[in-house]
């Protein structure tokens, strides 16, 4: 008996454990949640508070909302690290223009728009001038965050109005909109992603952009749309973030800075391109955010959260190796 | 019989790739100092054999023997040391280093820490006129004429201690006085005691250059051991075989003149200066020139992928733009290309998506930019059966499929579009010889119901078969353009290469 005989008996053998590895690492983000759910309510049997979850998943919202503004650009095999100098920058805009006299409802409008025209930039220079995404966006991130600090004079613009603080901070029967903002928008996406043209395109030009291109995609008017998209989807973090805490600051969402990319890379976004799933980024989502917020309550000191959130990112890319490692073996 | 132990000993193998059987039982020897040529066509099984003899495939079972030692648990690289040697049919020099360094790729001598430029140059030019190619050791590459550029890649072995150097289909691309001197130099090398594995399309020049041959059909081998007593005839059943049935165009079906559908005026371009053609509606047009000489440059900016500086086209007397292969698409034409890898599989999409693809712009799309995705199904099952694509599902990972089903699922994506123009770009390497002739078979009942087709292939038995015109390229222009109307292998070759050479 050769040797391929053999290893193909053993591999036929090996078929119901090989069977459940697929569906834990295709799942592990889900597995790990319910894990990290579970751990916390043993160390402390509050977690499972009403107060607590929806707490959970109120804080889960920005970072939702921008994990998919990167996951929009990391499935084109791109990167875009402005996300959170894109939403604290529309957001300063809109809040400004508010507070000299633009009614509200035009205000958030205008958020949303700044948000976009950004992302147009981003795109416009990644793929006419054919930078370099990694380059573009992070300079694109200093531009904004500086100009968030020049501007505010390291102070905070606070006093808001009740009405553009209503979305971030209300209740619908006890429960908070946030979470309904976040599922909604996740469940958008699942849609555009799976089932729209523009959705398709974004994974046919991650997977092999000049295959994309031969086969009548326009690759630069889909990947200019990414970026717009990303944009405005920043921008919306930007609006929510600026309602929950009833201000701009001038270090406005740096805090999501580090977990946006590993939220969308822990959640099955592969870095290369061409692979990832909305429910993936949300299981992302909810994972980071329950660790976090575990950690805080079971006394972490503040101190180590930096370490902690480093520790994450290294997690996260592990994951994804991990996982890549395991798909190309079968 | 000599006692002497043969260099090269591949012992009944057989290799599966998937369902696909891509050879069976196939055995061949080479003594040392021997050219042993491996003849087949487009899908035989030829690179398969190659492959597994260079490491780059394992075979399913059978044994591969170098110097009487078992080589198949070996790497790529431990078998370059043991002497083997691949020369692929692609140039794979470093086009922008120098002749010199591409000899001494990888182990460059140093003085101290530094790169010992002058003794690479001394040795390099010694070398070079130890092997009769007169070229400055400090030429780049890129420079070289596609001759010199063949000789310096087998110097290359030469230079690393090769004993077997596997020549991968060498003549493509070159006229027949080129050819010659190509074989000139293999019989000097070979008579200073190099072994070689000469793989070719055509009987001719095996006859010429070799005295035993393995003739590869459908992934099995049929041993010739001695070429001067086998007859032209037997040889060409063996290649053909009696068995296959080869789909044939009916000459009658051709369309006269009067049916122009795509007019070309005045193309001008990479490789193309001022290009005229007209594309007959329902007929299929075979295109032959060599690299470079505007014969894929023409396919290439009729589908939109390569620009056009100057000309225009106009399809059923209406202008077209043609500025991208979305545009070109919108107007019903579809493009195969040569690079099915780069320029044809979407690994991020399954079978279906990939058939589906270029339709989400066209029939596939709904209202809100939404993709049909009940009728991508259904066409995209359709294909699967017309084509006879082998796949558990259509949902399937293109990765799991034979190279021939891949071809055919981009075949498939292509005809999705309901295109008025299919372009062929040398539609047929690299898959089996059944899947090459299903494909035929499709694309010569659309061209019957009214489809035209450009048909770019160098395997001219193949394209002889199909087409009903066939126009001739050389150096950006149009040298001739004939009926396809008895023509022969060797008649085509000479037409071509008169071009070239008179110029």
């Amino acid at each position: 008996m050769t040797f391929n005989e053999t290893s193909a008996i053993a591999l036929k053998e090996s078929f119901a454990p090989k069977k459940f590895l697929d569906f834990a690492m295709n799942q592990a983000v889900w597995i790990l949640l319910v894990l990290a759910i579970v751990v916390m309510g043993i160390f402390r049997p509050s977690f499972y508070s009403f107060g607590i979850l929806s707490n959970i998943l109120v804080q889960a919202t920005v970072l939702g909302l921008l994990a998919i503004a990167i996951s929009m650009v990391i499935i084109l095999g791109d990167i875009n690290l402005s996300t959170v100098g894109t939403a604290g920058f529309s957001a300063l805009s809109g809040v400004l223009a508010m507070k000299s006299g633009l009614p509200v409802i035009l205000s958030i409008l205008l958020i949303l728009v700044v948000g976009s025209l950004i992302g147009l930039v981003n795109g416009l220079i990644v793929t006419k001038l054919k930078a370099n995404a990694l380059i573009t966006t992070l300079a694109m991130n200093m531009v904004l965050m500086g100009a968030l600090l020049a501007i505010t004079g390291g102070t905070s613009i606070s006093q808001l109005p009740d009405s553009y603080k209503f979305v971030s901070q209300s209740n619908i029967g006890g429960f908070p909109i946030l979470p309904i903002v976040m599922f909604a928008v996740f469940a958008l996406f699942y849609v555009i992603w799976q089932r729209t043209r523009f959705g398709r395109a974004l994974f046919a030009v991650g997977g092999n952009p000049r295959g994309a291109y031969i086969a009548g995609i326009n690759v630069d008017r889909v990947k200019i749309g990414a970026y717009v998209v990303s944009g405005l989807l920043c921008g919306l973090a930007g609006w929510l973030l600026s309602g929950y805490m009833g201000a701009v600051t001038s270090s406005f969402g740096s805090s999501y800075e580090m977990q946006v990319i590993a939220a969308a890379v822990i959640g099955g976004v592969s870095l290369t391109g061409g692979k990832g799933s909305m429910q993936g980024v949300l299981a992302g989502t909810l994972l980071l955010t329950v660790i976090q917020v575990g950690l805080a309550i079971l006394g972490i000191p503040q101190t180590l959260i930096t370490l902690a959130g480093g520790l994450m990112i290294f997690a996260a890319v592990l994951i994804d190796a991990l996982r890549n490692l395991y798909n190309s073996r079968v | 019989m000599s006692t002497e132990q043969p260099l090269l000993q591949v012992r009944s193998v057989s290799k599966t790739f998937g369902v696909t059987r891509a050879l069976t039982d196939v055995s061949l020897e080479v003594g040392a100092g021997e050219i042993h040529s491996l003849l087949g066509r487009n899908g035989a099984g030829k690179s398969t054999v190659v492959n597994i003899i260079a490491g780059i495939y394992a075979p399913t079972t059978g044994e591969v023997l170098f110097d009487g030692v078992d080589i198949r648990q070996l790497s790529i690289f431990q078998r370059q040391s043991l002497g083997i040697r691949l020369v692929p049919q692609h140039e794979n020099s470093f086009q922008d280093l120098s002749v010199a360094e591409n000899i001494f790729t990888g182990v460059l001598p140093t003085r101290g820490a530094f790169v010992d430029w002058k003794t690479i140059h001394r040795e390099a030019a010694a070398e070079l006129a130890s092997y009769g190619l007169h070229v400055d050791p400090k030429t780049p590459v890129r420079e070289l004429s596609s001759i010199d550029a063949r000789k310096l890649n087998i110097i290359r072995a030469m230079h690393s201690g090769a004993k077997l150097i596997i020549l991968d289909e060498p003549t493509t691309a070159l006229t027949s006085r080129e050819r010659a001197e190509l074989f000139q130099f293999v019989r000097a090398l070979q008579e200073r005691g190099t072994a070689f594995i000469f793989i070719s399309h055509y009987l001719g020049e095996v006859r010429e250059l070799s005295k035993s041959i393995t003739v590869l059909r459908d992934g099995r081998a049929y041993s010739v051991d001695n070429v001067a007593e086998a007859s032209e005839a037997y040889l060409g059943n063996l290649v053909a075989g009696e068995d296959v049935e080869l789909t044939m165009r009916d000459a009658s079906t051709a369309p006269g003149a009067a049916a122009t559908f795509v007019e070309a005026s005045g193309l001008t371009g990479e490789h193309l200066d001022d290009v005229s053609l007209s594309i007959r509606k329902g007929e299929i047009l075979g295109v032959v020139g060599f690299p470079g000489s505007g014969a894929r440059e023409f396919c290439r900016t009729l589908a939109g992928v390569n620009r056009r500086e100057a000309g225009t086209v106009t399809i059923d007397g209406r202008p077209v733009s043609l500025a991208n292969p979305q545009n070109a698409i919108r107007n019903g034409i579809a493009y195969i290309s040569y690079d099915r890898h780069r320029e044809g599989i979407l690994p991020s999409f399954d079978i279906n998506e990939n058939i589906g693809v270029a339709g989400h712009g066209g029939k596939l799309r709904t209202l809100g930019g939404f993709v049909n995705l009940a009728l991508q199904k259904q066409l995209s099952r359709d294909y699967r059966d017309e084509l006879k694509i082998k796949s558990n599902s259509i949902f399937e990972p293109m990765e799991s499929l034979s190279g021939g089903n891949q071809q055919k699922v981009i075949v498939g994506r292509a005809l999705n579009i309901d295109p008025r123009l299919l372009i062929l770009d040398e539609p047929t390497v690299g898959i089996d010889i059944k899947s090459r002739e299903e494909i035929i078979s499709t694309v010569l009942r659309l061209t019957r119901e009214g489809m035209s087709t450009i048909y770019l292939t160098n395997d001219y038995e193949e394209l002889l078969r199909v087409a009903d015109r066939l126009v001739f390229f050389d150096d950006g222009e149009i040298v001739a353009v004939l009926d396809n109307n008895d023509i022969t292998i060797d008649e085509l070759i000479a037409i071509r290469d008169r071009a070239k050479e008179t110029a």
